[in-house]
């Protein structure tokens, strides 16, 4: 039904620290997030959604911990750590600065991104 | 540095498994939902929120990879696991590790002993600022000083901190009263203390003003001096004792470990004139550079302060002082025969990794089976390499530390027995310790070796075939054409080390037996020296000295059993001293002349059967009333009278006119191994007062005594005259030449063991390699043979075919053997004399020893093959 578009992980980690910047969200959230933004092009999937968050909370850049969901259901919310803001800033000046390189490089014109 | 705690937290305190599958639940019931919402039918929407959700075990499998630490819970895991696979098959673990045991053991013997000589610092403060003051001059060519020198040295403040002198040996000190004993003294300066950082255990050291003229009779004693002679009393000091009859005070004790060269009992002080222009008396001298000096500095100070110094004392040869580090000349030519040791070493270390590596390959293809199984159920093939060489490290190391062990206390057996002198290895080999550089190095070889023939097993796991392999009789055929490749390799690869290692030896023992073979130019059977101090008053002149000598001759020379009794300062092997001169009637030469000396008694050259080739010896009529006469050798005589006839000529000398009377042949005063120095030989009668004073300050006297038979049961006897003509004088050091001879080789005959040893062990290793190699492959063809023979192979044709298989590699393996041989030999060259790298005699026999057992080797297993039962074989599963 769905394609999934393979991202790198470091961007899929980009993806979800600036969603869980605005708002703390489980898992299903993010993803739902991070699809209906991109206008359906980045669909993550469970296989790739929950290793990245686990990585994240490894790394202690997000905190989890067990709420109640909009429907009454155990869900279990993540938040970004003070840690997890300060790298994001960092990764998105990355972003960037590798961006504009890679569309220099290729020729192409910046397209604005909504 | 969170992220670091963070993930520590986690590595502690691990999350529940259970906590992700409830979240996937919430994820999936979401995804239904949100289907369900689209306009799906519940079971619509349940089966494709299933589809779109996918494999949970990939995630779940992701998630648990993410968690830090992970690798050690794996590692564990294989440790645990390989435990278990090697307590299956004890045998062949034991074996292992014993092989490994062998190579790793040796590597870590000569690493200890090289960590002693070579790499451990010097203990003394400041030890890389210590410099000797050497003398590379040609004419002269030791590394002693004078006193003029020496003040001069010390005038140099800005290149040298301190300045000390120490005496190169001692004529030993008769400690009198009670019952007499000869012992080990030398002369120092106030510093030396310091310098070599000696602790002191009771009372102090010398002050300066103790080190100057009439500073009394002062003594610091050493600890095994004090222990043994004085039984340790702690009230020691200021008590006196008696030296050569005189009265001395004890003014402190140095501590334990307190390891200098040369090793002395007792230090006395040299209270040095500073205005004395004494000549005669030399010693050496160590100095402490400057901070921010460097050895180059200093040298390039010293040869522009040397004219001043030329200028001041115009009468001495000019020379050219230099400096070295004080640790250079304390190893001096050990590194060499350590370094050559390692190399070796490190062959054999290799042949044990290729039999082991042959072992664990056989082993591999036994337990294809277990490997298909985990495949299938899902080990990746990395995981299943990993956990080979765990097993691997695993038997390495237990390897090691047997090894370590083993070599360890070996090491220590060989020094304690040994009568070779390595320089700081301490009494017995007992400053060889088990520190950390040593646990360092049998740890990073025993995982290198590990890693390096577990690799072997790894590449032939991640080549089987895994559908073949879980078949019924995977078991038996298919070794697979490249690991019995690989497996001849390693044995070829054994063969041509051991072979290195077998021209070794066989080349060092060749050299031994030359060595042994040189006519030392005089006979040292049965004949006695021993040392006799004559630190006192009564020997400061010459006259002195030739009256005990007349005495001691005179009573030995009545005794029964003694066919002659002499005496000198040097033994004919071991002749250090040297002598200026001009040759009388030629223009004088600054740059000339100089030449070994050395003073005997009448007698001398019978004891040891040397005869006069012309002229004649010296006799009794030789003495201080006499002109003044010497002997020199035949080198001395082509050197500097290479046209003329040197009899009845003569040299200048103590401004003296001196007459050659006769010329000796060579004789090997430097080594058997070296050829024959200019030497010019002395009445002790006729040397200078002065000279003679000098020499019984520096050195004992030797009595030489050639008796008829075993020179040992006459010992009591002689030392008992001896006693009685120098007024109750003890010997001390009482050896035959035959076993002073023996010390002159040590070197090599130690040198030339350890690697026989090694070659042995190589050869035995790679016997054993073969054997098994061959043993393995008939085991494995025995259907083949079977069928053979059932097709009507005689059985020896049969045995022929097995042998041929083995000695096609083991020829292959001599043929690079001999290659690399010629290459690595020439390594070997310092340690040959009389033997050139390339002995075509040993580079003969060394393959045939090596042919002839591999022979041996394949023949058992050949010979088994023969006797195969067709009928069983064709049977066989």
């Amino acid at each position: 039904m769905s394609q999934s578009t393979d991202l790198l992980q470091g961007t899929l980690d980009l993806l979800i620290l600036k969603t869980l910047a605005l708002e703390p969200m489980h898992g299903w959230g993010v993803a739902q997030r991070i699809q209906q933004v991109s206008n359906d092009a980045l669909q993550i999937g469970q296989g790739s959604l929950y290793p990245a968050l686990y990585r994240l909370e490894y790394k202690g850049w997000i905190k989890s911990e067990w709420g109640t969901s909009e429907n009454n259901r155990r869900a279990k919310y993540y938040r970004l750590t003070a840690a997890g803001r300060k790298n994001l800033e960092a990764e998105l000046a990355d972003w960037d600065r590798l961006s504009a390189a890679i569309t220099l490089v290729l020729g192409r014109t910046a397209k604005v991104s909504s | 540095m969170t992220e670091f705690l963070t993930r520590l937290r986690f590595l502690l305190f691990r999350k529940r498994r259970d906590e992700l599958d409830e979240e996937l639940r919430f994820h999936l019931e979401q995804s239904i939902a949100a289907k369900m919402a689209a306009g799906l039918t519940a079971e619509e929407a349940r089966r494709q929120a299933l589809i779109d959700f996918g494999g949970v075990e990939r995630a779940r499998e992701q998630c648990e990879q993410e968690r830090p630490g992970l690798w050690i819970d794996t590692l564990l895991r294989d440790v645990r696991y390989s435990l278990r696979i090697l307590r299956k098959s004890p045998w062949f673990t034991a074996t292992v590790v014993v092989t490994l045991a062998l190579g790793i053991g040796a590597n870590t013997a000569i690493f200890s002993v090289v960590n002693a000589v070579l790499l451990k610092s010097l203990t003394y403060p400041d030890a890389d600022r210590l410099v000797n003051f050497l003398r590379p001059s040609a004419v002269i060519a030791n590394n002693l000083h004078d006193i003029l020198e020496f003040h001069f040295f010390e005038r140099q403040t800005k290149i040298f901190k301190e300045v000390v002198a120490f005496d190169a040996a001692g004529p030993g000190y008769n400690l009198t009263g009670g019952h007499p004993e000869q012992v080990h003294g030398i002369h120092v300066t106030e510093g030396y203390f310091r310098v070599y950082g000696a602790p002191v255990l009771l009372g102090r050291t010398f002050t300066p003003q103790e080190d100057s003229p009439n500073g009394g009779k002062v003594v610091v004693l050493s600890y095994g001096l004090w222990q043994r002679r004085f039984g340790g009393n702690p009230a020691i000091v200021g008590k006196s004792l008696s030296l050569g009859n005189e009265a001395y005070t004890v003014v402190g004790v140095i501590g334990k470990d307190f390891v200098a060269d040369p090793q002395a009992d007792l230090w006395l002080p040299f209270q040095f004139d500073p205005v004395s222009t004494d000549m005669n008396h030399f010693f050496y001298t160590t100095g402490v550079l400057q901070p921010g000096v460097t050895v180059a500095q200093a040298n390039a100070e010293l040869l522009a302060a040397s004219p001043g110094f030329h200028r001041e004392y115009p009468i001495l040869v000019p020379q050219r002082f230099t400096v070295g580090p004080l640790r250079d000349s304390i190893i001096g030519d050990a590194r060499n025969s350590l370094l050559m040791m390692l190399g070796a070493v490190g062959l054999v270390l290799l042949i044990c990794c290729a039999n082991v590596a042959n072992l664990l390959l056989v082993r591999a293809s036994v337990r294809k089976r277990e490997f298909a199984v985990r495949s299938a159920l899902g080990a990746s093939r990395a995981r299943i390499v990993r956990q080979l060489l765990t097993e691997s490290v695993l038997l390495s190391i237990a390897g090691g530390i047997l090894g370590m062990a083993l070599g360890f206390a070996g090491v220590r057996a060989l020094l304690a027995l040994s009568p070779v002198e390595l320089p700081r290895v301490g009494e017995g080999g007992s400053a060889v310790v088990l520190d950390w550089r040593v646990l360092v190095f049998t740890l990073a070889v025993s995982l290198l070796t590990g890693i390096l023939f577990g690799l072997f097993p790894a590449f032939s796991a991640l080549r089987s075939d895994l559908n073949f392999a879980l078949r019924e009789s995977g078991n038996r055929s298919g070794i697979g054409i490249h690991q019995e490749k690989t497996r001849s390799l390693l044995v070829i690869s054994e063969v041509s080390l051991a072979l290195v290692l077998l021209i070794g030896s066989a080349l060092l023992i060749r050299t031994f037996i030359v060595l042994h073979g040189v006519d030392p130019g005089f006979d040292p059977r049965n004949v006695l020296t021993m040392e006799m101090s004559l630190n006192g008053p009564r020997y400061q002149t010459a006259a002195g000295v030739s009256e005990l000598l007349k005495n001691g001759r005179d009573r030995l020379n009545a005794l029964p059993g003694v066919e002659v009794a002499a005496a000198g300062y040097w033994l004919p092997v071991d002749i250090e001293d040297a002598a200026a001169f001009q040759i009388a009637g030629r223009p004088v030469r600054r740059d000339c002349c100089g030449s070994k000396w050395m003073s005997i008694s009448p007698g001398y050259l019978s004891v040891f059967r040397i005869s006069v080739l012309r002229g004649r010896d010296f006799n009794e009529n030789d003495n201080a009333t006499a002109p003044p006469v010497v002997l020199i050798n035949e080198a001395f005589a082509r050197k500097f009278f290479p046209n003329k006839d040197p009899l009845g000529q003569q040299i200048r000398h103590w401004g003296r006119d001196e007459t050659i009377i006769g010329i000796a042949p060579d004789i090997h005063d430097n080594g058997l191994d070296m050829p024959a120095d200019a030497l010019i030989i002395a009445p002790i009668a006729q040397v200078s007062d002065s000279y003679t004073a000098a020499t019984s300050n520096i050195q004992p006297l030797i009595w030489l005594v050639r008796t008829h038979g075993d020179p040992h049961q006459y010992l009591s006897a002689i030392t008992e005259q001896l006693r009685i003509a120098s007024d109750g004088f003890p010997v001390a050091h009482v050896r035959t030449m035959d076993e002073v001879m023996g010390y002159s080789t040590a070197r090599q005959s130690f040198n030339m063991l350890l690697l026989s040893i090694f070659g042995a062990v190589a050869l035995a290793l790679a016997a054993v390699g073969i054997y098994g190699l061959m043993a393995y492959s008939v085991a494995q063809r025995t259907q083949e043979m079977g069928i053979r023979m059932a097709l009507g192979a005689d059985r020896s044709v049969i045995r022929k075919f097995v042998v041929w298989q083995g000695m096609r590699l083991v020829l292959v393996g001599v043929a690079a053997g001999v290659v690399a041989s010629f290459g690595l030999t020439r390594l070997l060259s310092n340690f040959l004399f009389g033997v050139k790298p390339w002995d075509p005699a040993v580079f003969t026999s060394a393959p045939l020893i090596l042919v002839a057992i591999a022979l041996f080797a394949v023949w058992l297993p050949a010979a088994r093959a023969s006797k195969i039962d067709p009928m069983q074989a064709l049977r066989m599963e």
